[in-house]
């Protein structure tokens, strides 16, 4: 996090800082979801959303996401010619899409859930990369 | 903390009765007995896209609009699910019904669906199906809730999982490939089933072993591709061409054989007749050129000739088609012994 509000201090957000941003969130979103309804489901849902995307944001495709959890590592080197706000857009609609399939599954229960803990977090993630 | 000693009691026991079902209308049954005991809900239902079969699990007072609502609902999420639309139309829906609530709780005949838990049934990046928990009361499930169903949920995922594989290699046991018929294995086990009946009760049975005549030529002419069309539609007009009870099965390339349970000897004789003339008639398109094709079959049947054995019963139909193609083909011949009675086309 101090490199981050290093960064955050010149102003100036590289790639990778932004994928490690977003490695962050989704680590936590994957913690907290998949306790409430299991790795499968939950990848299976990540899977969704990355196709729903992919065409958007090509570089989402390369995510790579099992039962495990989802990792970043493959994205990294295809992302450094991708601009850091592109990254950023790429993984807001990814947690904006992954919101949407939540609620049209359990209504607001997993949400509800996610939002306190979650969505601050993609609110100053987005403050900071994209300040107005 | 009792209840949820309780409840993970119920859930092992739910778990254990979806795990040893070995029919999905079973698995279905087994989650459905076991579910009130874990959630309050109206409605359970559970999606196959195999067979766009819904299953649902109700209260009996569930009124039709709710079902309905439901039953839209569920297809609304599948479709974004499986990244597919499925036509309310193409739907089976089973419905049971069951006495889930006291009677002072019977739902209004006016109840709409308030809220809902649904989950994919997912192995592996495949989505098999969803299941829905779905209730006439607001806020009806709460997190418990969905850590509790998505545990059921990934049990039955698995189970059908594996009951589709198991399908899916008990045909691959079972049937031809390429024309959907049975295979030889399988005629093997049902001739050997049928054989034991028949003598015992000295019912008849009848053998017809098939053949494409100069099958080669097409093969040889129009390429194997081609050939296998043939071959295909050949196998289609068979299956269509016999009584209910009777198997159908390709024998060996273009070899194929009907078992004709019950049938005597002069009824096995016209089934085999009418496919004969039913061929023969058929111009089968190959490259935009029509091609006439015809057969020649051999019939054997006990108790009209002496058999003692299923080996003998093929082997002397396999005469008789010898007999039939000796004989200038395009024939239904009968087995003899030494000669053939013929029909020759008239």
């Amino acid at each position: 996090m101090g490199r981050v509000l290093k960064e955050e201090k010149r102003g100036k957000w590289s790639s990778d800082l932004v994928l490690d941003l977003y490695s962050n969130l989704l680590a936590e979103i994957w913690e907290l979801v998949s306790a409430l309804i299991g790795e499968a489901i939950l990848a299976f849902l990540v899977g969704l959303a990355v196709r729903k995307l992919g065409e958007k944001y090509p570089f989402l495709n390369s995510l790579t996401v099992s039962e495990e959890g989802i990792s970043l590592d493959e994205m990294k080197e295809g992302c450094r010619t991708v601009a850091p706000v592109e990254i950023h857009r790429g993984f807001q609609s990814l947690i904006n899409q992954l919101s949407h399939l939540f609620s049209v599954l359990a209504e607001g229960v997993i949400n509800k859930e996610l939002f306190p803990k979650v969505f601050p977090k993609v609110k100053e993630a987005e403050r900071i990369i994209s300040p107005k | 903390m009792r209840l949820i000693f309780k409840n993970l009691n119920v859930l092992r026991s739910t778990i254990n009765a979806i795990s040893t079902g070995i029919e999905i209308k079973e698995i279905v049954e087994s989650a459905g007995n076991n579910l009130p005991n874990l959630f309050d809900f109206s409605s359970f239902g559970i999606f196959w896209k195999e067979d766009l079969l819904l299953f649902l699990y109700q209260e009996e007072s569930c009124p039709p609009s709710f079902t309905q609502e439901v039953v839209n609902n569920m297809i609304k999420v599948f479709s974004i699910l499986g990244e597919e639309s499925v036509g309310a139309d193409r739907i089976v829906l089973q419905i049971e019904k069951r006495k889930l609530r006291p009677k002072q709780m019977v739902m209004d005949p006016k109840a709409t669906l308030k809220s809902y838990l649904t989950l994919p049934l997912a192995v592996e990046g495949e989505i098999l199906g969803c299941i829905a928990l779905n209730s006439d009361q607001p806020n009806a499930f709460d997190a418990q809730d969905l850590q509790f169903f998505s545990v059921i949920g990934y049990q039955m995922a698995a189970t059908l999982k594996h009951f589709q594989r198991f399908s899916s290699i008990k045909n691959m046991a079972i049937y031809d490939t390429l024309t959907g018929l049975h295979n030889r294995r399988y005629f093997e086990e049902r001739l050997e089933a049928e054989a034991q009946k028949c003598f015992h009760s000295n019912t008849p049975l009848s053998l017809v072993m098939v053949d494409i005549d100069f099958f080669k030529k097409v093969n040889d002419t129009f390429g194997h591709t081609e050939g296998d069309q043939i071959l295909c539609r050949i196998s289609s007009l068979l299956k269509t061409s016999v009584r209910k009870k009777d198997i159908v099965a390709r024998y060996g390339g273009e070899e194929f054989i009907l078992i004709l349970p019950e049938a005597r000897l002069e009824e096995s004789f016209v089934i085999a007749e009418r496919i004969r003339r039913l061929v023969e008639n058929t111009l089968f398109e190959v490259r935009k050129t029509q091609v006439n094709l015809t057969l020649s079959m051999g019939v054997s049947n006990f108790p009209s000739h002496q058999v003692k054995s299923k080996e003998e019963l093929v082997e002397m139909a396999d005469q008789a088609l010898y007999d039939a193609k000796r004989g200038g083909r395009n024939r239904v011949c009968i087995f003899t012994g030494k000669f053939a009675r013929g029909a020759a086309p008239a």
